[in-house]
């Protein structure tokens, strides 16, 4: 384990001196950058996508993926806001949402885990598929108006500055950090990911474990979305359109191999700072959303091909040597 | 029982199952909609199917060395708005170096994501992850929040797409239809007979071995990005003229329908196995229920997201439960007429 | 054959590969050191030596994967040096290895001309269906060229392998363990194969761990130890024991430590076991402190009973009794929970987490016991188990935290042991426990599993080391095609007695 544990030091550590050069360059441009109340607007600003990043670490390390992660996030929103029309109370619309993303994360579960499909395919099917129903309850609507309670939860601050989906999003990065580094399931995911076969001869319930992965990423992705809808006061079919890309940018680029078995969440959690603060220091120079995206795709790439030069240079000079 | 083994290979039944799939559909609709059987109904399936089928025989290219290209959406879109704004602004260009135009900015687009994967080595899904999102910006950028229309296109381009090739009754085969069509043809052609084909097929298969064996696996995935790259600029080039009217979402999504068109024609994520035939059924099949169902009175034609979904579930299922077992089942008709099963063979 | 024989015996002034004083270091080991070979055209020339002696090292230099740090080859008398196996190959040196590298999805007559640079860029189908099929008759074999890879056996799938290095006029052709997965008569298919493409003037160089293998079929051996060259000589100068010595070093007196039984009661009983496409009928009795081997060709379909006892392909017939209750089987979890340990015969696929660490391994199945009250791991306690274990089986790791896939075959093979140990079996399924490892290791193997049965545990020893389970074991179980032949007592079994029955002639013992 040793020379694995060398070289994500040796990643985190390149994601770290990033990240200080950015927020530098960003001080340096605006001398607000650093305030709490710019930090916390920062991290709002993109909660959703942060909290499920944390889950997807989960699922790429052990050596699968979610695409469909953004259309449960949509469903579950609009499963509250259908509900909210019909004169449903907003707090059983809640727990209506959540259970719909549930529900989801075990259909995927099921067919990756106990059928064995390729999780590309199954999630992709997903992803359409869960949009398509989210498209079904609201149509063309687009549906707001909930109670003040609910903006409120998702818009004011909570506890200290923090609104609520900070305080959550803190509480599963510690929960997250935990499973996932000390505990037995988080050893598991790990096994697996590296070799499940592996796993299942040594008695570890493969099957269980992945379906309680997906199960998990259907629950957090619709905790998300409910978020979101709080967040957002309105709700529409193609709401998180598309933010499963950024997500799974998020855990790549913090060093999580797309193969499995490999990858922390330290990685993730610098690389989840590092695109926020690229952002918001673009946003500074006026570079608008749009290029943002473009940039961060580039990011993505070049955080697989930097190390891949690096690796391929080392060995060209060992040789000489 | 050899005969009939080699006769139908289990790739051969998953297309005829396509095709009575396609067929059950048609006929389900013909009695739901009203004056559903109209070549109006044939052009529309026909024509949305052909920019699709395009696209996917790009990607079929791709899949079969056990990569993806996500980014084909945003190279469609890309190409369609910039040959668009070109011919607005020089509507005295001749066609074909329109066409030239779209097939070498995708071609273009293509290398990128070829030299990325191939050369250095890094996962088909996340290069191409980055190249949708890089490529669609760079369309935003250029743009300018402006829209191409149609008005500002020359006659030629604008008349392209109601074009025929020939007229049977009610029935109009169109232009862009038939050169669907022929690049299918020509593609299946390539895949078994050329050489090129062959190795995208031994590459999928077993990659290590393809690298041992010397097989030129770098510059041959560099050509099917290449490729793929180009044959979604000339769909982009099919967008505009049937369109258009190109804003800076077109075609946003076209890359989860192309890898849904191809993996619900069997053409599987693993790489060395799938037909270009195989692609152009599922393309068909998904254009038909999309065009179908947002005319169905019954349900909400959002529905038809959701069962696309459905579709695409079913066809990896299928792949995974049904075609497995036949294999194994001809692997078991084959194994009898040796003297000894080897026990390896079980693989777990 | 008999002229043959002395032609190909007759030295032969140039020979075709030549490689003189190599030396190849990584990191800290010397893995050559000043090594030298000599292939003639027409010879099989075996190459001995324990793991880690270098072999594979040597093949790889050959076939351009490694270069030599020093040292020379040369080519019919000609210097050259090798960038890439594509460029071995375009002088005429190919290797195979246990595990063919076909491509599963083309067809038989593709694979065998897949690497053919001069085919032009349209295939034409008629022609390599024609000319493949030329090839597999100049073999005498018979194969569908245009089946799919994919359905092919093991055996059938080297054939492939061997047809396309003879289709590209190979002149060396290295076969490295080819017969590691073959059955008996699929092996002896393989010779045949051999020994004409031998006769055609090409040069095999042969890697074995077989010594029956090696003896009937090589016209020279050389044995390495430790990177260094220790013998090459004619095979009629050299006798089996010598080669041994000389791989290990030292006079290997005892290879099967002897032991004493002290048979208990009956651990697990078996009746009418049957698993549809694998196996049926298999009906046996394990009692406490005893070894059953389990002996076979391979295609015997051992593994698969074991499989089915562990859970991992439960069985759909007949029943198991276990510790006098009667269960059925139908997860790794229950069996684990009974105290069924099944040891695989693949470590690197299936036996061990390879980046993960010694300890991390050791622990996998009973994770469970190392939790603190809030489902953490306890990392001490953890590790404390597995030092235990490394003193306990001798494994050789400075500590614990090493990745399991760092160390040896022995090595790996005790770590698998002491993992499937700490779960306190009450039966212990054994699958190849010392394949592939060296001889020292195999003997600290052998130690082991007499201890364990002496310490009162069931134990199963799948093994295809006919030597190893007849001094191994208390009585064996003999299997063919998925069929039990007879349940051999000590006294009863001997080589003869157990490879008839393996074989499928009338077997004289009576089934128990």
């Amino acid at each position: 384990m040793g020379r694995v544990w060398a070289r994500l030091r040796s990643w985190e550590g390149l994601l770290l001196a990033i990240l200080v050069v950015i927020v530098i360059i960003n001080i340096a441009q605006s001398p607000f950058y650093l305030r709490l109340d710019n930090q916390i607007n920062l991290l709002q600003l993109s909660i959703e996508k942060i909290i499920i990043a944390l889950i997807m670490a989960g699922i790429i390390i052990n050596g699968e993926i979610d695409l469909s992660v953004a259309s449960i996030m949509g469903l579950a929103a609009c499963v509250l806001a259908a509900l909210y029309e019909r004169g449903v109370p907003a707090p059983i619309g809640i727990g209506a949402g959540l259970l719909v993303g549930v529900l989801c994360g075990a259909f995927n579960g099921y067919w990756v885990a106990y059928v064995g499909l390729p999780s590309l395919a199954v999630t992709l099917a997903g992803l359409i598929g869960y949009r398509g129903l989210a498209r079904v309850l609201l149509g063309d609507r687009s549906i707001g108006n909930f109670p003040p309670w609910l903006n409120a939860l998702g818009q004011q601050p909570l506890v200290g500055p923090f609104p609520l989906a900070l305080v959550l999003f803190f509480a599963l990065v510690v929960l997250a950090v935990i499973v996932l580094q000390r505990s037995a399931f988080g050893r598991y995911i790990y096994v697996i990911g590296i070799n499940r076969d592996v796993a299942r001869y040594s008695a570890v319930k493969v099957q269980r474990v992945k379906m309680l992965l997906y199960i998990a990423s259907g629950f957090v992705s619709a905790l998300a979305g409910l978020l979101l809808a709080a967040r957002l006061g309105a709700v529409r079919g193609n709401t998180a359109e598309g933010f499963e890309l950024d997500i799974i940018t998020m855990v790549l680029l913090g060093g999580v191999s797309i193969f499995g078995g490999t990858g922390t969440l330290v990685g993730v959690l610098l690389s989840i700072l590092i695109i926020l603060n690229l952002r918001n220091g673009m946003s500074l120079v006026n570079i608008t959303g749009n290029t943002q995206t473009g940039v961060i795709g580039a990011l993505l790439i070049l955080s697989v091909l930097v190390p891949n030069w690096a690796r391929a240079a080392r060995g060209a000079l060992q040789r000489r040597a | 029982m050899n005969s009939i083994r080699r006769l139908f290979r289990p790739e051969q039944i998953r297309e005829l199952s396509l095709v009575l799939l396609i067929g059950g559909a048609v006929l389900f609709f013909g009695t739901q909609i009203d004056g559903y059987y109209s070549g109006r109904t044939f052009t529309r399936i026909s024509t949305g199917a052909a920019i699709l089928a395009v696209v996917a025989v790009g990607q079929t290219l791709v899949v079969l060395t056990r990569n993806i290209d996500l980014s084909v959406g945003s190279i469609v879109g890309f190409t369609a708005y910039f040959v668009g704004t070109q011919l607005a602004a020089n509507n005295a260009m001749a066609p074909l170096a329109a066409l030239a135009l779209a097939l070498g900015v995708g071609a273009i687009m293509g290398l990128l994501n070829g030299l990325l994967v191939a050369y250095g080595k890094i996962p088909a899904i996340i290069v191409t992850l980055g190249t949708l999102a890089i490529y669609r910006s760079l369309l935003v950028d250029y743009s300018g929040a402006k829209t191409v229309t149609t008005d500002s296109l020359p006659k030629w381009l604008v008349d392209l797409s109601s074009a025929n090739v020939l007229k049977i009754g009610a029935i109009e085969i169109r232009v862009m239809v038939v050169a669907a069509l022929l690049i299918v043809l020509a593609f299946q052609l390539a895949l078994s007979y050329l050489r090129f084909g062959r190795r995208l097929y031994a590459i999928g298969s077993n990659p290590d071995a393809a690298r041992t064996a010397g097989l030129p696996a770098q510059r041959t995935l560099l050509a099917a990005y290449i490729l793929c790259g180009a044959l979604s600029g000339l769909a982009g080039f099919m967008f505009l003229a049937r369109f258009g009217t190109i804003t800076v979402v077109a075609a946003q999504g076209m890359e989860l329908q192309a890898v849904a068109a191809v993996v619900v024609g069997g053409v599987t994520t693993f790489g060395g196995s799938g037909t270009m035939l195989g692609a152009l059924l599922g393309t068909i099949l998904i254009n038909t229920l999309e065009q179908s169902l947002i005319r169905w009175p019954e349900i909400s034609e959002f529905w038809r997201d959701a069962i696309q979904g459905l579709l695409i579930l079913m066809a990896v299922a299928t792949d995974a439960v049904i075609v497995e077992r036949l294999r194994r089942l001809w692997a078991r008709g084959d194994a009898q007429a040796r003297p000894a099963p080897a026990e390896t063979a079980r693989t777990s | 054959m008999m002229s043959e024989r002395i032609v190909s015996e007759t030295p032969k002034l140039t020979p075709v590969l030549e490689m003189r004083h190599i030396s190849k270091r990584f990191d800290a080991t010397q893995a050559l050191d000043d090594v030298a070979l000599e292939l003639y055209p027409g010879e099989i020339h075996a190459l001995l030596g324990e793991n880690g002696a270098g072999k594979s090292t040597l093949i790889k230099i050959m076939t351009g994967i490694h270069r030599p740090d020093q040292g020379e080859m040369l080519l019919s008398g000609q210097p050259l040096a090798i960038g890439s196996p594509v460029e071995a190959q375009a002088y005429g040196i190919a290797a195979i290895y246990q595990e063919p590298m076909v491509f599963p999805d083309l067809n038989v007559a593709e694979n065998i001309f897949i690497t053919h640079r001069d085919t032009g860029a349209v295939v034409r189908w008629g022609q390599l269906y024609r000319e493949a099929e030329a090839i597999l008759a100049k073999l005498d074999v018979k194969l569908d060229v245009r089946a799919q890879a994919r359905g092919l056996t093991l055996a059938a799938q080297q054939t492939v392998e061997i047809a396309k290095a003879i289709s590209l006029q190979v002149r060396v052709l290295i076969m490295d363990e080819p017969t590691a997965s073959l059955s008996a008569h699929e092996a002896a298919q393989l010779f045949k194969l051999m020994r004409t493409l031998r006769d055609q003037g090409v040069a095999i160089l042969f890697i074995s761990h077989r010594m029956e293998e090696v003896f009937a079929l090589a016209d020279r051996i050389t044995v390495f130890r430790d990177g260094k060259l220790v013998s090459s000589k004619p095979a009629r100068e050299v006798t089996p024991e010598g080669a041994i010595r000389d791989m290990v070093g030292r006079k290997v007196e005892e290879f099967f430590a002897k032991r004493t039984a002290e048979r208990g009661e009956v651990l697990l009983a078996a009746r009418g076991l049957g698993k549809s496409g694998a196996f049926a009928n298999v009906s046996f009795e394990v009692h406490r402190g005893e070894v059953l081997g389990f002996a076979g060709l391979i295609g015997a379909r051992r593994t698969d009973v074991g499989l089915a006892l562990f859970g991992i392909e439960p069985a759909d017939a007949g029943e198991i009794v276990f510790g006098g209750q009667a269960v059925q089987i139908r997860s790794p979890e229950q069996a684990l929970r009974l105290g069924i340990a099944y040891v695989t015969e693949d470590r690197r696929q299936l036996g061990l987490s390879l980046p993960m660490s010694i300890s991390a391994n050791i622990s996998l199945p009973t994770l469970r016991n190392y939790l603190t009250r809030l489902g953490l791991i306890k990392h001490s306690a953890e590790v404390a188990i597995a030092e235990q274990y490394r003193k306990r089986l001798a494994i050789r790791a400075p500590s614990v935290a090493i990745e399991a896939g760092k160390l040896s075959g022995g090595n790996q093979q005790k770590v698998m042991l002491s993992k499937w140990l700490n779960t306190k079996p009450k039966l212990l399924i054994l699958d190849e426990p010392t394949r592939g490892i060296d001889v020292g290791a195999k003997a600290e193997v052998h130690q082991i599993v007499n201890e364990l049965a002496a310490q009162g545990m069931g134990i199963i020893l799948i093994s295809s080391d006919l030597p190893e389970v007849l001094a191994m074991s208390d009585r064996i179980l003999v299997m063919r095609e998925g069929r039990q032949m007879g349940i051999f007592s000590r006294a009863e079994a001997n080589q003869e007695t157990v490879m008839t029955a393996a074989m499928g002639q009338a077997a004289g013992a009576a089934a128990r």
